[in-house]
């Protein structure tokens, strides 16, 4: 049964991976002119490689299927197509070049935030009206409402430009040489900190939020009662009964809510000058570079896609209704 | 989220219930005052704009120097251009709040429209659309918002107005609302398909009444209630995707939202000039506005889903 599960999982996945595909052309097409004519105007593509791309696209054949099928094809083999301003280079080579950044970025920033702001949640839904409970429930509150980007301006200006105790942009300093891997660390540290700590904050608001209102949820259960009348200790109704439950329904809403966390990332990257997606994102959106952008959504919906898919199966493992 | 569905009552403020006796209930909730309180200094503040600090500032009637910080003559600063910022951030109320209610009207449109539908026609129709719903809800859909801005607005133009809006801002709407849509279709959907099952529709239907007379005259006075506690979250929402969109470049810098003047700061680089003026006063005003409407929007839901499911 569980890998029936697994498989239909899978199934629904692989679905939706090539729904967003027919999406990403269907879009490409909706646009004014033919994808030659946009190529056209790109001065540093030459007249060659427009017709090759104009046969490799089957422009003069019907656009479905001739045209869809060629276009999931190439997809499926990792051709993109060509950047329209960074002189024809791959899609792929140029979000690969950005993605270890914004994953470095985003990771810690996500991993930082799942410990604290669950272990917050709990506690303030645990020992609910409390002092922890009320100021971070306000806090948590503001910072849902705060877009990252605003955060992140404002550890800016507060940590960087007047305390300086970071550096204000980039990844590393600029025209420096490492020796060491120890000596590029050193420098990337403190470069790495506010943007994380941006993404960190953003995210434990809303984290803090779930994990306190399921965590209240879980402790009116009847079986809770029972573990109190039985004298098990309170330490323990926490630990082995409260906990477990609630992290449920929050694995589940925190993977739902990635797509969103994707769109804060973008924006911190543009405030701290980070070499990341985020910032490829920005530039190709104001050079209007359509293939880097949908190479972009393309990546991102996908990982969504597979994110949700791996909690999906966590979920799974935890609780054995669901399998069913 | 425990409750099962089955056991769905309607909600004890049925449509024929007062709005005064509505309007007391949230006004005796600390959350629900605040987030009206709040909303209404912003609705004035977006109303007369032109009488608080006169008309919107240009390049060409901006009258103090190059970002100067607060003083007695300009109490929020000014920008790069001599512009003041009071009479910028208060113009940008207006324009944040103008194109987050379209956003919200189009989403909530559609997310109606599809969720009763969905839940009202069943079969296959209904699996038919909500194969679609599932499938902007797993999107990434601000992504899909920032490819969509570029294409909508090589397609409809820019540069002109529509009903005093530049076509920059009504993309803006138009992305919004076809990218947020998702949660309040599944929303109407379940409560639709509960308040199918009950024996008023059953009468109406027994006694002859047509599908189009059941919805209208039946179903939909019963979702009106939640469709206005779901648009007020959605405001919140689309306050916060519109200033991100103008953030990354998507707005209109004759229009300035909220957004607008943070992208503006951005470009500048005040936060590393230290100009602090420059983005704290249209992000107060983001953060108030969004914390408000999700404080409303809550204590809506409370009063009026029956679900009420407790929400975050």
């Amino acid at each position: 049964m569980a890998t029936r599960f697994i498989l239909r999982r899978l199934g629904q996945a692989a679905v939706t991976i090539l729904l967003i595909v027919i999406v990403n052309f269907l879009l490409f097409r909706a646009m004014p002119g033919s994808p030659d004519r946009i190529l056209a105007r790109n001065p540093y593509v030459s007249p060659q490689a427009i017709q090759q791309t104009r046969e490799r696209w089957g422009i003069d054949r019907p656009l479905i299927p001739d045209q869809l099928v060629r276009y999931v094809g190439a997809t499926l083999q990792g051709d993109l197509g060509f950047s329209f301003a960074q002189r024809g280079r791959p899609v792929t080579d140029v979000i690969a070049s950005r993605l270890g950044p914004t994953l470095l970025l985003f990771g810690l920033g996500e991993l930082l935030a799942i410990w604290i702001g669950l272990a917050l949640g709990a506690y303030a839904g645990w020992r609910r009206g409390g002092p922890i409970d009320l100021i971070g429930n306000g806090i948590s509150l503001i910072l849902y409402s705060m877009p990252y980007f605003l955060l992140g301006m404002i550890l800016l200006l507060i940590f960087a430009s007047t305390l300086h105790w970071f550096p204000t942009f980039g990844m590393t300093t600029i025209g420096a040489r490492f020796d060491s891997p120890v000596a590029y660390v050193a420098d990337l540290l403190p470069h790495l900190t506010l943007p994380v700590a941006t993404v960190a904050l953003g995210l434990i608001g809303q984290y803090s939020i779930l994990m306190r209102s399921s965590i209240i949820e879980t402790l009116s259960d009847e079986y809770i009662t029972t573990a109190r009348a039985k004298g098990i200790t309170e330490d323990r109704i926490l630990r082995a009964h409260a906990l477990p439950n609630a992290l449920l329904p929050t694995v589940s809403l925190i993977a739902i809510n990635l797509g969103y966390v994707v769109a804060g990332a973008i924006t911190v990257e543009v405030v701290f000058n980070w070499p990341g997606l985020g910032t490829l994102t920005v530039e190709a959106l104001s050079a209007r570079d359509y293939p880097v952008l949908q190479g972009v959504f393309l990546v991102l919906s996908i990982s969504v896609v597979l994110a949700n898919l791996v909690a999906d199966m966590i979920y799974g493992r935890l609780d054995p209704r669901v399998r069913s | 989220m425990t409750t099962p569905a089955a056991t769905v009552d309607l909600a004890p403020l049925a449509p024929t219930a007062p709005a005064e006796h509505l309007f007391r209930r949230i006004v005796s909730r600390p959350d629900g005052l605040f987030g009206l309180v709040i909303l209404a200094v912003f609705t004035v503040l977006a109303a007369v704009p032109d009488l608080l600090v006169g008309p919107l500032q240009t390049a060409v009637t901006a009258t103090g120097g190059r970002l100067q910080p607060p003083s007695l003559a300009y109490p929020l600063g000014t920008d790069e251009i001599g512009r003041d910022l009071l009479n910028l951030t208060i113009h940008g109320t207006r324009i944040s709040m103008v194109i987050g209610f379209l956003a919200t009207a189009i989403t909530i449109f559609i997310g109606g429209v599809i969720g009763i539908v969905g839940g009202f026609a069943g079969g296959r129709i209904d699996a038919v659309l909500m194969r679609i719903t599932d499938f902007f809800l797993v999107l990434p859909t601000f992504v899909l918002a920032l490819i969509l801005a570029p294409i909508i607005s090589d397609v409809i133009g820019t540069g002109s107005t529509m009903l005093g809006i530049r076509t920059t801002l009504i993309v803006i709407v138009i992305v919004v609302g076809i990218t947020s849509w998702a949660s309040c279709a599944r929303l109407l959907r379940a409560q639709t398909l509960s308040l199918k099952e009950r024996p008023f529709v059953d009468r109406a239907r027994v006694i002859g009444a047509g599908r189009t007379h059941i919805v209208v005259r039946h179903i939909l006075p019963n979702v009106v209630n939640l469709l206005v506690a779901n648009a007020v979250l959605t405001f919140a929402g689309a306050v916060l995707t519109e200033t991100t969109l103008s953030f990354v470049g998507l707005g209109d810098p004759f229009q300035p939202s909220w957004g607008q003047l943070l992208n503006a700061a951005e470009e500048v680089g005040a936060p590393n000039l230290g100009a602090w003026w420059y983005f704290v006063p249209p992000g107060a005003g983001i953060v108030l506005v969004v914390f408000a409407f999700t404080l409303l929007g809550t204590a809506l839901d409370d009063l009026l889903n029956p679900r009420r499911r407790t929400r975050r």
